[in-house]
């Protein structure tokens, strides 16, 4: 009952923080200068008048409250309106982006996570100076080359030089830029688990039975840093959806982060309250989960 | 023989049937052969499906719909879906005759009801936009036949067949033609396909288009995207055909792999200053003068353009029948005079030290080189530069002094005159003139079926503008455009259309 209670707790701290989000995407696009009817206004050559009732039209003469008690309530009810620019369903709108930023964060997410697990296993279960200084690598590259510099630089090598990836639109390069940027976030730390792992009782009555190193790596190490290895993949999850939306900028890929930077620039409110609440909320699910898989494999924590 | 005689008619029959065939197939069957891959362009976007509401600058929607009329290269107005045009001596009547064959992408003919009915909706419908103002000058629209529109107008409206190249034909039985339509059932080339806007749009070959062997291609992709560089991406092959500025056309065409051309209108750059609510010192003409001497138009749009930037005082460049030579050899701003600028702010008792001037811009280069000159004259500058909407925002909220932006290719002259116009749409950029000196003036042009009167006119509105300080031009440069090599047939319009009658996206083909 208290485990339930306190993954509760943690949903609803959740739930609130996603509320003072949207809350606030709501104030700061009402700060912004300009609005989407002046976005319209420019492109179609409308009077002050016209513009004028188009906002009348649209509600955004109402009071600020209004409006967003009008859009939650909706919101709420699944329904995110509109695209006032395009005039098609966000939900139409979400539903072509969401998959590209699932393909691409999911992908970089195993990547990564596949990777660092490869190294630091590798390192315990044959330790050796080649398998350090390829996690410290990582590591290194991870903490001092910005994602969107190697992204550059993929870009000019493989795109332009070599000709062998596209610049636009290509899944490959972003994919192994983030993976490689979320493998050498935990690496390090992995590897320091698992190095500690090996000297617990249970590891050294393994390795005396006469186990082979992988077999111990992997069934007996491995199972005892369960609890680091969700922590840190909770950490790298979170910053991977906002690591994504630079890499969708930078490759020209349609997905979440690129549809939610146009909808700021043209000012299209419901796409940017909608994708806004969908980030947050897909945030706080991440970390919800990983809170809950944490307790399940720690039974200390529950 | 009963038999023969049947197999000899069987044979005839045959015989003509094929030859029947061969003589309506081959033109079908050759022009599919010919067309070989698939166009990769990006210029600008795409923002509705509606090509009724949209007007302005426009690169996409011409790959599916067409025009009575169109703009041919060199600035001319040339037939489309109209085959010929004939306009009345006292400038109020207009007779087009329909190109015969013309078919939607449905499969319909292209009727002149079809083409009324499309009048009748933006007349009635649309909010907004050049088009708007034009058709409400209609006041009769008659089809004597299948294939003839009779137009007659309240009074005379020179612009009107150039702005007639922006009215869309769309067939009745496009979806959503009541509201805002959807899935546009045009004439062009190529049929609208898959769109996700700001992402892309693809348009496929119409196999029954009009004009014999295009299109050459088996598909137009529309890359709708923003903020990409799509100089790499030509570099790379992700792209045939792209908008870039000076510095990324220098770059491709030192690396050899795009031949860089210009849209033939060129885009006019200026410095404007507050019209609306002007603050002193700056509404006082001699102040605005003497920014303008401060100015070195040559640097700046050799910024802007490189060696094909044109300094001028004018809204056209020269080789526009609207450009006049002797205007353009007066300019008294044509090199910077610092002298001249002090003489003129201690005449209007100005100390530069002791104003600040509300400058704003979109984030660009050249206006903070702008801003650089008009400091040396001693006055203190708030330079605001935001993106497009912040701009226009800021600009209509009239709380500046001075601005520095530009304005692209329009498809008549009129298209410029009509933002410097009292009521006229988005005049921001221009400080909001307001003036019904000047407002008669392009009136009376536009009421002028006489080309040389009509000139003059627009020369006497613009010598209007400069003599009253509202702003001033510092040039002229073309909006770049890089085809990569491999791609034949394809030299950039007057305008942004990526299809006109005589050029476009239709005759273009992939060799490589």
């Amino acid at each position: 009952m208290a485990r339930v209670l306190s993954v509760l707790g943690t949903l609803l701290r959740g739930l609130v923080q996603c509320a003072c989000i949207v809350m606030l995407t709501f104030l700061l696009c009402r700060v912004m200068p300009g609005d989407v009817v002046d976005v319209l206004g420019l492109e179609g050559g409308l009077t002050a008048e016209q513009q004028a009732q188009m906002r009348h039209d649209l509600g955004l003469d109402q009071p600020l409250a209004v409006q967003f008690g009008d859009w939650v309530t909706h919101a709420v009810a699944g329904d995110f309106g509109r695209s006032i620019r395009f005039d098609r369903p966000v939900m139409d709108m979400l539903a072509t982006a969401v998959p590209v930023t699932l393909r691409l964060t999911v992908l970089s997410f195993a990547f990564g996570l596949t990777l660092a697990l490869v190294l630091a296993l590798a390192a315990t279960a044959r330790p050796s100076r080649l398998f350090d200084v390829l996690i410290d690598g990582v590591n290194i590259w991870s903490i001092a080359v910005p994602t969107f510099c190697a992204g550059v630089i993929a870009i000019l090598v493989f795109s332009i030089w070599l000709g062998w990836l596209p610049v636009i639109g290509g899944l490959l390069a972003p994919v192994l830029i983030i993976g490689l940027d979320n493998a050498g976030q935990i690496v390090k730390q992995l590897r320091e688990e698992l190095k500690e792992a090996v000297t617990l009782p249970h590891v050294r009555t393994a390795r005396a039975k006469g186990l082979s190193p992988w077999r111990v790596s992997v069934f007996h190490v491995m199972p005892a840093t369960m609890g680091v290895v969700l922590a840190l993949s909770g950490l790298v999850l979170g910053s991977l959806v906002a690591g994504s939306l630079t890499m969708e900028v930078l490759f020209a890929l349609p997905g979440l982060g690129s549809l939610t930077l146009n909808a700021i620039h043209g000012r299209d409110y419901p796409v940017i309250l909608a994708a806004v609440t969908l980030i947050s909320v897909s945030l706080v699910l991440i970390n919800t989960t990983m809170d809950v898989l944490h307790r399940l494999v720690d039974p200390r924590l529950a | 023989m009963t038999s023969f005689v049947t197999s000899r008619r069987g044979l005839l029959a045959g015989a003509a049937t094929l030859a029947g065939a061969l003589t309506v197939l081959p033109v079908r069957v050759l022009a599919q052969n010919a067309r070989k891959g698939v166009l990769k362009y990006a210029t600008l976007g795409l923002d509705t499906s509606d090509p009724h509401r949209h007007t302005g600058s426009i690169a996409v929607q011409q790959s599916y719909v067409e025009a009575l009329t169109s703009i041919a290269a060199n600035g001319a107005v040339e037939p489309f879906l109209a085959e010929s045009f004939a306009v009345s001596p006292d400038g109020l009547t207009y007779t087009f005759r329909l190109r015969e064959g013309v078919r939607f992408h449905n499969g319909d003919l292209l009727t002149a009801r079809d083409v009324a009915a499309n009048f009748e909706r933006v007349k009635s419908k649309v909010k907004g936009g050049w088009l708007v103002s034009a058709l409400q000058q209609v006041s009769k629209l008659e089809t004597p036949d299948d294939r003839t529109v009779v137009v007659t107008l309240d009074e005379p409206f020179a612009p009107f067949l150039n702005l007639l190249s922006e009215l869309w034909i769309l067939s009745p039985k496009s979806a959503g033609w009541d509201e805002t339509i959807s899935l546009p059932i045009g004439t062009g080339p190529f049929t609208f396909g898959d769109w996700q806007p700001k992402v892309k749009l693809v348009t496929p070959a119409f196999a029954d288009y009009w004009k014999a062997g295009a299109p050459r291609v088996e598909a137009v992709e529309f890359d709708l995207r923003d903020g990409i560089d799509k100089s790499l991406a030509l570099r790379a092959g992700d792209l045939h055909i792209v908008s870039v500025d000076l510095q990324a056309a220098q770059d491709l065409q030192k690396a050899g792999v795009a031949e860089i051309s210009g849209l033939k209108d060129t885009a006019w750059y200026f410095a404007a200053f507050n019209n609306r609510k002007p603050r002193k010192p700056f509404d006082d003409i001699r102040v605005r003068r003497a920014l303008m001497h401060a100015v070195d138009k040559a640097a700046v749009m050799n910024f802007v353009g490189g060696d094909k930037s044109i300094v001028t005082n004018q809204l056209v460049a020269s080789g526009n029948i609207y450009f006049d030579q002797a205007l353009h050899d007066a300019d008294e701003f044509r090199k910077p005079d610092l002298d001249q600028a002090r003489k003129l702010l201690a005449e209007a008792g100005v100390t530069p030290e002791d104003h600040t001037i509300e400058f704003v811009s979109w984030q660009e280069t050249h206006p903070q080189i702008v801003v650089q000159m008009v400091r040396k004259l001693g006055f203190k500058v708030n330079h605001v530069a935001l993106d497009d909407i912040g701009t226009q925002k800021r600009l209509g909220q009239y709380d500046w002094d001075m601005s520095v932006t530009n304005s692209g290719p329009r498809s008549d002259i009129f298209l410029r005159f009509v933002r410097l116009m009292s009521d006229g749409p988005n005049p921001v950029l221009w400080g909001g003139i307001q003036d019904p000196e000047l407002d008669s003036l392009i009136k009376q042009a536009v009421r002028e079926p006489d080309s040389d009167k009509r000139k003059e006119f627009y020369l006497q509105a613009f010598r209007r503008t400069m003599e009253k300080g509202y702003f001033f031009v510092l040039g002229h440069a073309p909006d770049f455009i890089a085809i990569r090599n491999g791609i034949k047939g394809y030299d950039p319009g007057f305008t942004w259309a990526c299809h006109w009658a005589s050029g476009g996206v239709a005759v273009t083909a992939i060799d490589a």
